[in-house]
């Protein structure tokens, strides 16, 4: 990269260039004043030696040569006009009159007349009217040193101002550039503190809304979001660690029980034990990459039409029989005609699931109801139950892996099934949740049409 | 039943084995799938089982080619956890039945029954007859000994496939892939609940129970 090219990057390289840009403009503007005072003075200068020497001419009209010479003396003596000089000479170039001192120019304006007067005899430059009159020449003339006073002064004022403004300039852009790197600075410490390992780390935020500041904000937001994500991979890897230490150990157990087995009957219970242990942990594991599986596949979902409502009442006839061998009431009311599209083993498992759990979470002879409703957009499936629902702070991480709550720790489980629910819910573009509470009821909604959006519908919970 | 067993896997491979053998099975083994589709073409066995992921020539393709050849000795499809749509393709690409492993070697057992003595479609009946019990599938009626019984649906497909694999073990998983039509294990005993009312419905005033229950394997309709 060139330098401009470079410092146009940087703070104070873009500042810097800026005030240059400034700087210049003005050193214009001011070559642009001085040229039009200086031009205006000259002006001014011309105007009153013409109006003096007209002046002249009329007071001596009658006078003639005499005349102006008298009104000169009478000017001089009176010092009434003191930045005027006068001369006036006879046709042979001899003083007739004036205490200008200098060769006599030729009739019209001269600019630039050397001259000295008889007061101290020193060189001046003035502006000179020459007009020839009866048997001479009379010439007014005007000093420049005003002028020329005025114009250094000009050029004093402009090269002040605009060293001032290059240096406020280059202060400013050095300035400018040391607080942007200090507030970037903060942005930077805070990546480097969570590069080092602390992702708890956010930008600090000094509440001003201003472009910084908001940038923070959005910073911090994402950190969040990945922090959320990150914990609950951990969560799951710690939890998948900790559901099968605790299985694996027991399994261990059982195999050493198994080969210091005092009999061959003793030896075939420890041995069944273990082939049980086993299963579980394969059921475990099954169902996890069944998760991740679907999880994987919401855009390559094998989806058909089917009709949900049949779907349902056969799910219901399925689990009736365990329902009725438990005393349970099971109620089942069921909106006709309800399509979905989807796929319907997935769908099965996902009733499957939520019924499971009803019956497995709820006291024997726990009512539980199923319920089937439609709205012009999905389908709603409710399963509720009347047993012993769950805390108001267990509801958020139900949907999640490996959740355990209250009603559901004395009964076999890895905390998989709601997970999965919401896993075939999300992957078939609808939602599940909990509708209510005490008494148990989750609520799935599908969409009766397939939408296309289903991308978004990134599930929170991993 | 002369079966192959086509897996590269050797410890697998041999408790597959051993557990058909004990069975009474004789176990061929190809150790991948060039060797395995050439063993299979020779022909001369009842059942192949099949393993999905093979070096050299995976099982989907071996099925393929076999059944373009012509051969249509019953395929039993083997594959590690996962796959929902696997069990779909195994089925399109022309295998007969699909496990998936781990499994328990009575499972496999079970199938691989099944499958040898798979009995050849016949598409105009409509009647099943065994012993004093007769099942219509057309009329969906059941009658024992000429009286009408009333079954759930469940409760009759579970009838019709019992009963169309009488003799033979139907396992759990059998019954809700074939009944249900599930491919998952709901942790609620529905078979048990469903195989519990057919018999209360089927033995209502006889004594004699025509489903037997094969402790750790599955059931079985008494011929």
């Amino acid at each position: 990269m060139t330098w401009p090219a470079r410092a146009w990057r940087s703070t104070t390289g873009l500042v810097s260039m800026v005030t240059l840009a400034f700087v210049l403009l003005a050193l214009a503007m001011g070559r642009i004043a001085y040229d039009v005072t200086h031009e205006a003075l000259e002006r001014q200068l011309d105007h009153r030696i013409a109006a003096e020497t007209a002046a002249l001419l009329v007071e001596a009209r009658d006078g003639g040569r005499a005349g102006i010479a008298q009104a000169v003396q009478r000017r001089l003596a009176s010092r009434a006009t003191a930045s005027l000089d006068y001369l006036l000479v006879d046709d042979a170039g001899r003083t007739l009159a004036g205490n200008l001192q200098a060769r006599v120019p030729p009739v019209g304006y001269e600019e630039f007349l050397l001259y000295h007067t008889a007061q101290d005899g020193r060189d001046r430059i003035a502006q000179a009217l020459t007009t020839r009159v009866d048997g001479g020449m009379l010439v007014v003339a005007a000093d420049r040193a005003d002028l020329y006073e005025i114009d250094r002064t000009l050029t004093t004022l402009i090269f002040t101002v605009t060293t001032l403004m290059l240096l406020a300039g280059v202060t400013g852009a050095i300035l400018i550039g040391w607080v942007t790197r200090r507030r970037l600075a903060r942005i930077d410490s805070t990546a480097q503190a969570i590069i080092a390992g602390d992702l708890s780390r956010r930008i600090r935020r000094d509440g001003s809304d201003s472009e910084f500041d908001r940038l923070a904000g959005t910073l911090n937001e994402m950190l969040n979001r990945i922090a959320t994500l990150m914990d609950n991979v951990r969560q799951v890897s710690t939890d998948i660690a900790h559901d099968l230490r605790t299985p694996l150990t027991r399994l261990s157990h059982q195999l050493e029980r198994a080969s210091n087995a005092t009999g061959p009957e003793d030896s075939q219970a420890q041995l069944a034990a273990a082939r049980t242990e086993a299963a579980n942990l394969l059921d475990l594991f099954a169902a996890l990459l069944r998760i991740a599986e679907v999880e994987g596949m919401s855009e390559r979902l094998a989806r058909a039409r089917l009709d949900f409502t049949a779907l349902v009442l056969q799910m219901a006839d399925t689990y009736r029989p365990a329902m009725e061998e438990d005393g349970r009431l099971f109620q089942v009311d069921v909106q006709h005609g309800v399509e979905v599209e989807g796929d319907k083993r997935l769908l099965s498992q996902m009733i499957a699931n939520l019924l499971d759990n009803a019956l497995r979470h709820t006291p024997n002879e726990t009512a539980v109801s199923l319920t089937l409703q439609a709205t012009a957009a999905d389908a709603i499936l409710i399963v509720a139950d009347k047993g012993p629902g769950v805390g108001a702070e267990e509801a958020p991480h139900l949907f999640q892996r490996f959740t355990r709550t209250e009603r559901s720790r004395s009964t076999p489980g890895h905390g998989l099934g709601l997970a999965m629910v919401a896993t075939v819910a999300s992957a078939h573009g609808g939602a599940a949740r909990i509708s209510c509470l005490q008494p148990f009821a989750v609520c799935i909604s599908l969409p009766r049409s397939a939408r296309r959006e289903i991308a978004r519908k990134v599930p929170d919970n991993l | 039943m002369r079966i192959l067993l086509i897996e590269d896997d050797l410890q697998t491979s041999r408790y597959i084995t051993d557990g058909l053998a004990a069975a009474g099975h004789d176990v061929t083994v190809g150790c991948d799938g060039p060797t395995g589709l050439a063993q299979a073409r020779t022909g001369g066995f009842d059942a192949i089982v099949l393993d999905r992921m093979l070096p050299g020539l995976d099982g989907l393709a071996l099925v393929q080619t076999l059944r373009a050849a012509g051969n249509t000795t019953p395929v039993l499809m083997l594959t590690a956890i996962g796959g929902i749509a696997d069990r779909v393709d195994g089925l399109d690409a022309g295998a007969d039945d699909y496990l998936v492993k781990p499994f328990a070697m009575p499972e496999l057992a079970a199938r691989i029954h099944a499958l040898g003595r798979r009995p050849a479609p016949r598409a105009l009946e409509h009647r099943l007859a065994v012993g004093d019990i007769e099942l219509d599938l057309l009329r969906r009626t059941v009658s024992r000994a000429g009286q009408r019984i009333v079954l759930q649906p469940r409760e009759f497909a579970l009838l019709a496939e019992l009963m169309r694999h009488a003799g033979r073990v139907m396992t759990r998983t059998m019954l809700l892939e074939r009944v249900w039509d599930f491919d998952f294990d709901p942790r609620t005993n529905i078979v048990e609940t469903h195989v519990s009312r057919l018999r209360t419905k089927l033995n209502d005033g006889f004594t004699n129970d025509p489903i037997t229950t094969v402790r750790g394997a599955g059931y079985v309709f008494n011929p």
